[in-house]
């Protein structure tokens, strides 16, 4: 199968600490892969490594076929990867569509001077909130600081799912989301799957990644102890994987 | 009806949160209005105008590059000792023959590398910049009264940059000064506010961990805005020295504080991500206004100073409301 990201006995260590303790991991194209594990398994530390925010100790990452360590997440983000933070990365001071453009603003040339194209800022932010569907509509010049956890949630995931990337990572999307955004957000995934975007779901709610996973990799400790299709598990199998802290033992095998 | 009433109040509300510089238009407005009532006469004068202008000249220019580092979220306190610095050696230079432009070509190119010696120290170490800029302040004072022996330097001779940089036009009072800092005003506030750059800039201001996430060059963006900042400190100074013809070792001490009184006076948080050149521009004219005002009002000269300090605190207050009402509550 077509991969778009392998990484091969990838070792992190903080100090003495061994965050990753060779890590194989791969995404197909047009993937839904939910990574899952208990505090401290390296599931952040995983994904930190694909974007550059870490680079890897020992072990080897291929993007698109080619051997690349991306030195920052804005290389990684130029290759086609779009990350959202358990912490959202958004500045609460700066507007809704400031938020969405910082980084890569479009402009408008008038001679040798960029300016910021303010008109596509805002009319592209307009067509964003309303795709993601905030409960209340909000004017894109409004502060993030203005927003509700659930909403801001909404503008980092729409942020990160209107610059087309080829994968798309998600550390804990649905946390801080009521039910109805949940359901949005997972919606939202399967969507972007269809448009052959591969994704990466990290999230504490089994049955949340469940639905919408093609494939399931649990870590434990810096380790990968499951790698399934989803069809070969039911989420129960995998709760009981994360608890235990070992591999699969299939009833009667 | 109802609704539309909620709308409109929205939109005030969203006017609020976005202008930062509407605290110092109402300030600017009622202390005007005091000394217009004060002396009807004298006050609403174009020679006052100009009196005005001339005093916010080299405070305002000064004050805009302290602005827009601050809203990067650092401060430069060196910023009066350079403003002293560049006339200083330009003067030197003069006397010893160079021509004007090239030496001021010179040193305006030295304030940028100061200023971003000093950036560079504050992200390299992790000290606060309040306390590496302090230290380039010193160091740079201690400099231009150890070459001078503490006595001023004067310009010989007549050289057409003065007239450029602060001369006078016609015989009441205005100066070239005040064009240089409308026009800067006005490209510094184009870059903050229109331009990718200044996105940048709010948001290293705002939280520089999350800018660098994003892709943005934090490290550049503190650089060449504490350059601008000491560059622009440089460029008043040369319009000081342009308007006496003396540079005096102490020329600009307490220049910084004035030029953070103006930047926080026109809106801006010393926490950065926030604040308004245009806001800052009134503050200048707002401390400008204040001391020609009291002159005229007949007031010691030794009351500006005291009626500064009630001014920048009662303003501050409104501004911390205005922010925390306004601006980041949810």
């Amino acid at each position: 199968m077509d991969k778009l990201l392998e990484m091969r006995g990838i070792v992190k260590r903080f100090g003495r600490v061994e965050a990753l303790r060779g890590v194989d991991f791969h995404v197909n194209r047009a993937e839904v892969v939910g990574l899952v594990g208990d505090n401290g398994a390296g599931k952040s530390t995983l994904v930190k490594t694909i974007v550059g925010v870490y680079h890897p100790d020992e072990g080897e990452i291929y993007w698109e076929g080619k051997p690349t360590i991306f030195r920052d997440p804005g290389e990684a983000r130029a290759a086609g990867i779009e990350i959202v933070y358990q912490h959202l990365a958004l500045i609460d001071l700066l507007s809704i569509s400031r938020n969405i453009f910082l980084g890569r603003e479009p402009v408008k040339r008038i001679g040798p001077i960029a300016f910021l194209d303010r008109r596509a800022m805002d009319e592209q932010s307009w067509e964003i909130i309303k795709s993601i569907g905030l409960r209340r509509l909000r004017s894109p010049s409004e502060r993030v600081a203005k927003l509700s956890g659930g909403e801001r949630q909404s503008v980092a995931i729409g942020r990160a799912m209107h610059f087309k990337a080829k994968l798309l990572i998600l550390d804990e999307p649905t946390a801080a989301l009521s039910v109805r955004e949940t359901r949005k957000v997972l919606d939202h995934v399967l969507e972007v799957k269809n448009q052959g975007v591969s994704v990466i779901i990290i999230s504490h709610n089994i049955y949340h990644v469940y639905e919408v996973s093609d494939r399931i990799v649990v870590l434990d400790h810096g380790r990968k102890i499951l790698d399934v299709r989803k069809e070969e598990v039911t989420p129960e199998d995998v709760i009981e994987v994360i608890r235990k802290g070992e591999p699969l033992q299939k009833a009667g095998s | 009806m109802a609704t539309q009433t909620a709308s409109s109040r929205k939109s005030l509300l969203l006017l609020i949160s976005q202008h930062p510089e509407l605290g110092v238009i109402a300030s600017f407005s009622i202390i005007a209005l005091a000394f217009l009532v004060i002396s009807p006469d004298k006050f609403p004068t174009s020679s006052t105008l100009y009196s005005i202008l001339t005093l916010a000249g080299e405070l305002g220019v000064t004050s805009i590059g302290v602005a827009f580092l601050m809203i990067t979220g650092e401060f430069n306190l060196s910023v009066g000792s350079v403003y002293a610095l560049v006339p200083m050696f330009v003067v030197l230079m003069v006397d010893a023959g160079m021509d004007m432009l090239l030496a001021s070509v010179i040193m305006l190119s030295v304030a940028f590398g100061i200023g971003v010696l000093t950036g560079y120290i504050t992200v390299r170490t992790g000290i606060p910049s309040f306390i590496t800029s302090l230290g380039m302040m010193m160091f740079l004072r201690g400099i231009l009264l150890a070459i001078t022996g503490g006595f001023p330097v004067r310009l010989e001779g007549s050289h057409w940059l003065t007239d450029v940089l602060n001369g006078a036009v016609g015989v009441e009072g205005l100066r070239t000064s005040a064009a240089w800092l409308l026009a800067l005003t006005l490209i510094f506030l184009i870059i903050l506010d229109y331009t990718p750059y200044g996105n940048w800039t709010y948001a290293v201001g705002a939280s520089p961990a999350t800018a660098r996430e994003l892709g943005v060059k934090v490290w550049r963006v503190k650089l060449v805005n504490f350059g601008i900042s000491s560059l622009l400190a440089g460029l008043a100074g040369l319009m000081a020295l342009s308007r006496f013809k003396i540079v005096d070792p102490t020329l600009g001490q307490g220049l910084e504080l004035e030029a953070i009184t103006s930047a926080v006076l026109g809106g801006c948080l010393l926490t950065g991500g926030y604040g308004s050149i245009f806001g800052t521009f009134l503050g200048a004219l707002l401390v400008a206004l204040t001391r020609v005002g009291l002159v005229l009002a007949g007031a010691p000269a030794y009351w500006y100073s005291a009626f500064i300090g009630v001014i920048l605190i009662i303003a501050t207050i409104i501004n911390t409301y205005v922010v925390r009402k306004f601006v980041t509550s949810g």
